[in-house]
């Protein structure tokens, strides 16, 4: 049966950092048309961090090495992202355990533990135009693709896909949440940053968590 | 207000948390400014470093530790992130810190300002949190249109002109547990249905102008017992406003918080929100023993519906509260006349302007119906929370129970299910529409694991009689079903599963009160005797038809002061003969054959009726009330004069003229009686008295003598205008002592001078308290009224006595030095001392 590594999920969390600096840009312009426009900017500081704080340091169990992702994406972001991927990567270690690798199931319900923190954290509901909006869909297509007997490199694309279809739906949605609800109906017509990049994690996960990138 | 514990000043920290490390450093410099010289512990958590926007829950969650001494931290923060980094950092901080830890809603700069200074002059944590909420209202007031700018011209009490039109006048919060849901909910239904803009404004702590209107910001003004509030009102009818609210204050708000638990949470020691559990405590007296039967909390449903359109969830969300009205209502009749208030307060909530707007809001920006109303519930209730009365604070557990109510007929479910269980019913909390609905041949005890002894759920259980114990603590959550367990109500104890020998123990106990509690019944009912035979009658002071029968079920002898008022306030024209005939003779009916004493309508300044408009008074206590107030109106008292003849034609009837100074005035009303009477003659069995509540008239006894065949002492009244102390003032409450030896000369100079002449009876307060029967008795008084619950004891404490030792006591009791001494003697003659 498949295992997910610790090797896996470092290099899932690689992969994201290296798209969010890759849309560094991207990201920030679709927060000024909405937001504050430092997204990219602060997603791009965190993943920085990350980076810096794995490089020949990192944790030899998943989710040991998760939560080190957590704290620092915690203390290096510096806008909301910064609790909610925090908060994120937090749950999905607790999850994980301190287990030296994790099934694809596991794996799955550690994602959904995550998305949960998300949502108690931020108070966000779907159709709230966020990152929820993006990560809860990617998580059920998992879940779902698993259960069909699938396998774990196809329910990782489901989710990649899913959570893509999601970020698009946020484009005419009018923010209820963060700083975008302050703009009320004006902020319709922009994909959600939050939820693009959330996409992107996903989009990372695809590549990497099935063993892609070995 | 400031409540330090003993252990002296707290010392709380302040922390600061802001995207700009330098807007915080700033801030934090402006506010040291307000108080030189003392030291605050203030931590700053903000920037990622000198020059860069963003918030870290680890640099907050160090900050909190830093400050926090062991008397708490207020967390005041600025947006977006800092409320999501500041909520992560409580996760990451020990437990024990995390309790003191109050996040708190007020703007940044305002509120640390405020919260330094409050800080800064020892005030706890729950107090500090207040004070910066409040931080904001100045600002809003100067800019807005409310009248917090208008001066203060008029003198407590007096209502005034002031700036922009306002009319307003003050009042000092007399309730005990002050302004909170219920007298509050009062206040809101007075003012609703007036063409006015009316606020209150609590002058005591600078909180407000709140609307009068809205229960939820009444209520979380926090005014507390002995603050003095002003009440600003424009309009129409702004005068008629600030007299009514005037009006109600002076009378407690209608609201009794005599039937509050002892022991209620206030009386715990330490300051206000340092013990999280403090119990368990005793919320509802007597013994259960029994199996331990779990009550789980219905969960309240989410429904997950997507939103339709705004105008379709609006509607949604009208049709809920609906339905809840109507549920509530149902539940209130219920609980009886006595408990309506616990439930009058939830239907304000549901009509309450500010939460429903709150609600309206959300589904007007697209949230579905269910979402938006959680939303504003939440808001609410953590304001509550967040207050620093320990008793407002319990209060939040309504807005909780409410809002589910609400969900719950949002996602189409039934309102929650009644209680059917055998045993000690055991649970975290209850709500009131269950706890109303307990049945007491079932329910034998009632152990909750949270909750407070004033919570509305505890005043309901006491009503029903059932023992009662709240705030266990979680671990009585663990307890398996069917555990047996004992709740000792009256100590505020659970056991459980205890020895044998311990609940054998508890069993005959129960059985003890059980008996005493038969004993004392059936005894009740009987004549109560002196030891040396003398009789003394113990009637009852009754206000409705429904007192009555409770007085003629405890054994009353009668019925020693029936008041009328409630006949004639609240509506918009006087009640005819007819009307208060039926009355009177219903509570002749309900006595079987024993007197009744009828009061005439005893109302002043204080209790404004609408079909005859008065003046304000300046006190009404001192101004036209009671008689002098009836003789400006001949045809009103004309009216019910007739009525007590008519009543008086069938069945022993007593007629009591309150508030006389001088004897024209019995004279005057004896005219109108043989009018009222016409074509016939007076009845010959009416017997005509006044109530002596004016000095004047016991002074001068022998000049009314000749008129009148009752004397009924009303000592309430009479100890307040001997000893010149309003009743209910905070202040008084030692001064205002009817034990004082000059009003026990006064009731001993009435009693001795009618003697064989008139009957005399004392009907107020003191006559219900066992310890002073034996100086009453003493002075040479022979008839007692006394609230129908404490019938029962008075007549035991009559069969102890002996009139002789008593007239001694009595003598002594006269030459003493003051009330204290007075109760001294007493408690050193009490039988069991």
């Amino acid at each position: 049966m498949e295992q997910v590594s610790a090797d896996d999920l470092l290099a899932w969390i690689r992969e994201f950092a290296r798209l969010v600096a890759e849309n560094r840009d991207a990201l920030t312009e679709l927060d000024a048309a909405i937001g504050d426009g430092d997204h990219g900017a602060n997603m791009h500081r965190g993943t920085t961090a990350v980076l810096a704080a794995v490089d020949g340091a990192a944790p030899a169990a998943p989710g040991a090495l998760v939560k080190k992702v957590g704290t620092t994406l915690v203390s290096t972001v510096g806008g909301a992202s910064g609790p909610l991927y925090g908060t994120f990567f937090l749950r999905l270690g607790t999850a994980l355990g301190d287990a030296a690798t994790a099934s694809p199931a596991d794996v799955a319900a550690a994602l959904r533990a995550g998305v949960e923190g998300v949502v108690a954290r931020g108070r966000a509901e779907a159709g709230d135009k966020t990152m929820v909006d993006a990560l809860l869909p990617a998580v059920t297509a998992c879940e779902e693709a698993l259960a069909a007997g699938r396998t774990w490199a196809e329910a990782l694309a489901a989710a990649a896909e899913a959570a893509a279809a999601g970020r698009d739906a946020t484009t005419p949605m009018v923010a209820r949440k963060g700083r975008a609800s302050y703009l009320g109906e004006r902020s319709a017509g922009h994909p959600d940053p939050g939820a693009t990049s959330a996409a992107l994690l996903l989009a990372a996960a695809a590549g990497t968590l099935a063993g892609g990138s070995r | 207000m400031s409540a330090p514990g003993a252990a002296g000043r707290s010392r709380v920290g302040i922390v600061v948390v802001s995207h700009s490390r330098a807007l915080a450093e700033a801030a934090v410099g402006l506010a040291a400014e307000m108080v030189p010289g003392q030291a605050v512990r203030v931590a700053v958590a903000a920037g990622l470093d000198e020059t860069t926007f963003g918030t870290d829950a680890v640099r907050i969650a160090a900050a909190v530790e830093e400050v926090d001494d062991g008397d708490g931290v207020v967390v005041l923060l600025d947006v977006g992130s800092a409320l999501l980094s500041a909520e992560m950092a409580l996760e990451m901080v020990a437990d024990d810190v995390r309790e003191r830890v109050v996040l708190s809603p007020a703007p940044l700069v305002e509120g640390l300002l405020v919260a330094t200074v409050t800080a800064a002059g020892g005030a706890d944590r729950a107090e500090v949190a207040a004070e910066a909420r409040a931080a904001l209202l100045a600002k809003e007031s100067h800019l807005g249109s409310a009248p917090a700018t208008a001066p203060v011209t008029a003198p407590a009490g007096e209502p005034g002109p002031a700036a922009d039109g306002f009319l307003t006048g003050s009042f000092v919060v007399a309730n005990a547990h002050g302004l909170h849901a219920r007298p509050a909910a009062r206040l809101v239904a007075e003012v609703r249905r007036l063409d006015a803009d009316v606020t209150v404004r609590d002058l005591t702590t600078g909180t407000g102008p709140v609307p009068a209107g809205s229960l939820s910001r009444v209520a979380t003004l926090g005014a507390l017992r002995g603050h003095e509030v002003e009440v600003a009102a424009r309009g129409p009818a702004a005068r008629e406003a600030v007299d009514r609210v005037l009006a109600l204050a002076a009378r407690s708000f209608d609201d009794d918080d005599d039937d509050e638990a002892p022991g209620a949470v206030e009386e715990q020691p330490g300051p206000a929100g340092t013990a999280p559990s403090p119990g368990p405590l005793p919320a509802s007296p007597g013994i259960a023993v029994g199996p331990a039967v779990h009550l789980p909390a219905v969960p309240v449903p989410v429904d997950e519906r997507p939103a339709g359109p705004p105008e379709h969830e609006e509607r949604r969300l009208a049709d809920a509260l609906a339905a809840v009205r109507r549920d509530v209502a149902r539940a209130r009749d219920r609980a009886g006349p006595g408990q309506a208030g616990v439930f009058a307060a939830h239907l304000l909530l549901l009509d309450d302007a500010e939460l429903t707007g709150a609600a309206r809001a959300g589904t007007g920006a697209g949230a579905p119906a269910a979402g938006a109303w959680a939303r504003a519930v939440a808001d609410l209730e953590a304001t509550w929370a967040a207050l620093p009365d320990p008793y407002l604070r319990a209060r939040a557990a309504d807005v909780r129970a409410v809002g589910d109510q609400v969900l719950r007929a949002l996602a189409g479910e039934a309102p929650e299910p009644g209680v059917d269980v055998d045993g000690v019913l055991v649970a975290d909390d209850l709500t009131p529409a269950r706890a109303g609905a307990l049945d007491p041949r079932r329910v034998a005890g009632v152990a909750l694991a949270g909750g407070s002894p004033t919570s509305h759920a505890a005043i309901l259980v006491r009503a029903l009689g059932i023992p009662a114990v709240v705030a266990a603590g979680a671990g009585l959550l663990d307890v398996a079903d069917g555990t047996p367990l004992v709740v000792d109500g009256t100590e505020g104890r659970v056991l459980v599963d205890p020895p044998a020998a311990v609940v054998a123990e508890y069993r005959a106990r129960r059985r003890e009160l059980a008996d005493r509690h038969a004993r004392d019944t059936a005894e009740a009912a009987r004549e109560a005797l002196t030891r040396d035979g003398r009789r003394v009658t113990v009637s009852a002071n009754v206000g409705s038809v429904a007192d009555a029968r409770a007085a003629a079920a405890t054994g009353a002898d009668g019925v020693g002061l029936l008041r009328t008022e409630v006949l004639f306030l609240d509506r918009d024209r006087p009640p005819t003969a007819e009307e208060q005939e039926q009355e009177y003779r219903a509570v002749l009916d309900a006595l079987a054959g024993r007197p009744v004493a009828i009061r005439t309508l005893d109302v002043g300044g204080d209790k404004p009726l609408r079909y005859w408009p008065q003046p304000a008074e300046t006190d009404p206590f001192l101004g036209v009330r009671g008689v002098r107030l009836s003789l400006t109106r001949p045809d009103l008292l004309r009216t019910q004069l007739a009525a007590v003849c008519r009543a008086a034609r069938h069945g022993p009837v007593r007629l009591l003229v309150p508030m006389v100074t001088v004897v024209e005035e019995v004279l005057a009303v004896r005219r109108l009686l043989a009018e009222a009477a016409a074509p016939g003659p007076v009845p010959a069995g009416l017997q005509v008295g006044v109530m002596v509540e004016v000095p004047a008239v016991a002074l001068d006894v022998e000049a009314f003598l000749p008129h009148v065949d009752v004397l009924s002492i009303g000592t309430n009244d009479l100890t307040q205008y001997t000893l010149a102390a309003a009743r209910g003032h905070p202040a008084l409450a030692a001064l205002a002592d009817p034990l004082h030896p000059a009003v026990l000369r006064l009731v001993g100079e009435t009693a001795s001078r009618a003697a064989g002449r008139a009957a005399v009876s004392v009907c107020g307060e003191v006559a219900a308290d066992p310890a002073a029967v034996p100086v009453l008795v003493g002075l040479g008084v022979r008839e007692l009224s006394v609230a129908p619950s404490a019938v029962a004891g008075v007549k035991a404490a009559v069969r102890q006595l002996d009139t002789g030792a008593c007239a001694e006591l009595a003598r002594r009791c006269l030459a003493a030095t003051g009330a204290a001494e007075v109760r001294a003697l007493l408690r050193a003659a009490a039988p069991d001392a």
